[in-house]
């Protein structure tokens, strides 16, 4: 009874993130299995934004109070986008056709994914939140937030300080609370079905991403690359939020880049603004992803600079204006109830302090290098990459793949910034925080290296 | 040859990846926790993961104590695994100043605290 009451909540969510979706889009969408997985974590982020709201309303989490005001959006939907029923042109439908070669390479990879798939779904759902963060950090609030049927008044103000990272976003927390009030009951296990299913939609996301300019079987390649990654499959079971934060950084990413290919749609550029706003609702580490894209679209400017256009700026403000909506009411209850992080504190952002912890990036490296070289946690992944970046440099840095390669560049960097600037002891932080910032942006290395290997490969 | 090389950097990949799948489930044993789960109801899981004795001795403290009640907790290590899963578990009781119960993870005793 329990999971079928979750599944038509988890339905309702994908529902109201369809809608939004449309509404972001202006009535267009994407292809069925796209939307579905795009929608997901628009959902996810809309309701759990929508119980921040309540907060500040003093509006009790009430299932209908939650669920009557999205009723509005179908409706309006239906009256602003009637006529416009067309997906969009380059986005909805896969650009190559379907090959028939390689029937059975294709039934073993799709065997693969599937498997893998299963697999994460099996591993999160045999046990309840059992895992360190995901019961000191978030488990813990979504239990405060389910019993008070609320967050609770004093919960920024005293509460929040006596548990760990109270800076951190509630966008996860208060969904799993969501869902314990639509099931009426504090059940730790089922919940766990929502990590999973953002591992499924990255996978389904990365299909058709690379479906615009490669065919079936290439894609199958790499979709089953990344669902096999042991590292990137763990963490869709442990309830940790760094494969949440990597769906939302990695959608953000590819609406982004794709814009940055055509260079016409608003809708693109306002789709990968609400995903890099909900990456910063997510995880403290999605801000880095916020000003990556910020900045790799400046960099965009500066290569076109005399085929620069207003409409460009324009797209740029309106990208900042996005995710700064999304993420004023936190930073709003961040600022005002100064939540800082326990394990980071006070950051000195003094050049002279940067300089005199450059002694950091020799461990810095050497982690850098296991992760590389160590395949329990990641295959020959990093390997491969550092492989196609030897091989293709030139080519990495040319067309829209240079904004690819200059994304995950700027990501790396803000990476080793964060490592350089913080006060915890080095050599900590590293063995905590590495493998899984590595997840945080594996999707995006995977679709990267999927172009550049594009055409060095037959099909 | 760079197809070549893409087919046998895939060829390593799936050998590596079926051989993670034998050594997640087969060499680190995960099959026999599995199994033991499955058997397991949501309470059942809960307390094989938190360990069984300590998981009834939370238990316990939840049932006998008022909800909402200050504790002290000693026996367990401040940041283990163990406290955070008993933080969680006892909630909406807190770890605070002035606690009305001392709860010893180590000798499984709570104890009301007539100093409070």
């Amino acid at each position: 009874m329990e999971s079928t009451i979750l599944f038509i909540y988890i339905l309702l969510a994908v529902l109201i993130g369809f809608n939004i979706l449309r509404l972001v889009t202006f009535g267009k969408g994407l292809s069925f299995p796209e939307s579905l997985a795009v929608s997901f974590g628009i959902g996810i982020g809309f309701i759990s934004l929508q119980m921040l709201l309540y907060h500040f309303l003093n509006i009790k989490f009430d299932i209908l109070a939650m669920i009557i005001p999205w009723a509005v959006l179908p409706l309006l939907n239906n009256l602003l986008f009637q006529k416009n029923k067309a997906p969009f042109n380059n986005l909805s439908k896969p650009s190559q056709p379907k090959d028939t070669r390689f029937k059975i390479f294709n039934i073993c990879l799709w065997i693969g994914i599937i498997f893998e798939i299963s697999y994460a779904f099996f591993r999160a759902l045999i046990k309840p939140i059992e895992s360190y963060d995901a019961v000191a950090i978030y488990a813990i609030k979504s239990k405060i937030f389910f019993l008070a049927k609320s967050i609770p008044a004093d919960y920024f103000g005293a509460f929040t300080n006596m548990f760990p990272h109270p800076d951190y976003p509630l966008n996860i927390p208060l969904f799993q609370s969501f869902i314990y009030i639509a099931l009426n009951s504090l059940n730790d296990q089922l919940v766990k079905v929502i990590f999973p299913l953002y591992f499924l939609a990255v996978v389904v996301m990365l299909y058709y991403a690379i479906r615009r300019f490669a065919g079936h079987t290439y894609s199958l390649v790499f979709t089953f690359v990344l669902a096999s990654i042991p590292q990137f499959n763990a963490y869709a079971a442990n309830a940790y939020l760094d494969l949440p934060l990597a769906y939302y950084s990695f959608a953000s990413a590819i609406f982004l880049f794709e814009w940055l290919r055509e260079r016409k749609s608003f809708a693109l550029l306002a789709l990968s603004a609400v995903m890099a706003g909900l990456a910063g609702w997510t995880k403290n580490e999605g801000l880095l992803y916020c000003v990556v894209s910020v900045l790799s679209m400046l960099v965009f400017f500066m290569f076109n600079f005399e085929k620069m256009k207003w409409r460009y700026v324009i797209g740029m403000v309106l990208y900042a204006a996005i995710i700064f909506l999304i993420l004023a009411p936190w930073m709003y209850i961040r600022t005002r109830y100064h939540l800082v992080n326990t394990d980071v504190g006070a950051i000195s952002l003094n050049p002279l302090h940067i300089l005199r912890q450059s002694h950091r990036l020799g461990p810095i490296f050497y982690e850098f290098q296991k992760q590389i070289f160590g395949p329990k946690k990641w295959n020959i992944f990093w390997i491969a990459v550092l492989a196609a970046f030897a091989l293709n440099f030139k080519k990495s840095f040319t067309g829209t793949l240079r904004y690819i390669t200059i994304f995950l560049v700027f990501t790396v960097s803000g990476y080793i910034f964060i490592y350089l600037i913080s006060p915890i002891d080095i050599n900590f932080f590293l063995q905590k925080t590495w493998s899984r910032f590595l997840v945080q942006f594996l999707p995006i290395a995977v679709y990267w290296l999927a172009i550049i290997l594009k055409k060095d490969v037959k099909e | 040859m760079k197809n070549n090389i893409f087919k046998i950097a895939f060829l390593i990949w799936a050998a590596l990846w079926a051989w993670f799948i034998v050594r997640d489930l087969l060499v680190k044993d995960n099959i026999e926790t599995y199994k033991v789960l499955a058997g397991r109801d949501l309470e059942g899981k809960r307390s094989y993961i938190t360990g069984d004795r300590l998981y009834e001795f939370l238990k316990y403290c939840k049932n006998n104590m008022p909800e909402g009640a200050r504790y002290k907790m000693t026996g367990l290590e401040d940041g283990s695994i163990d406290k955070r899963r008993a933080v969680y578990y006892l909630y909406p009781s807190l770890e605070l100043n002035e606690p009305g119960y001392v709860l010893d993870a180590q000798n499984y005793i709570l104890k009301k605290n007539d100093g409070a």
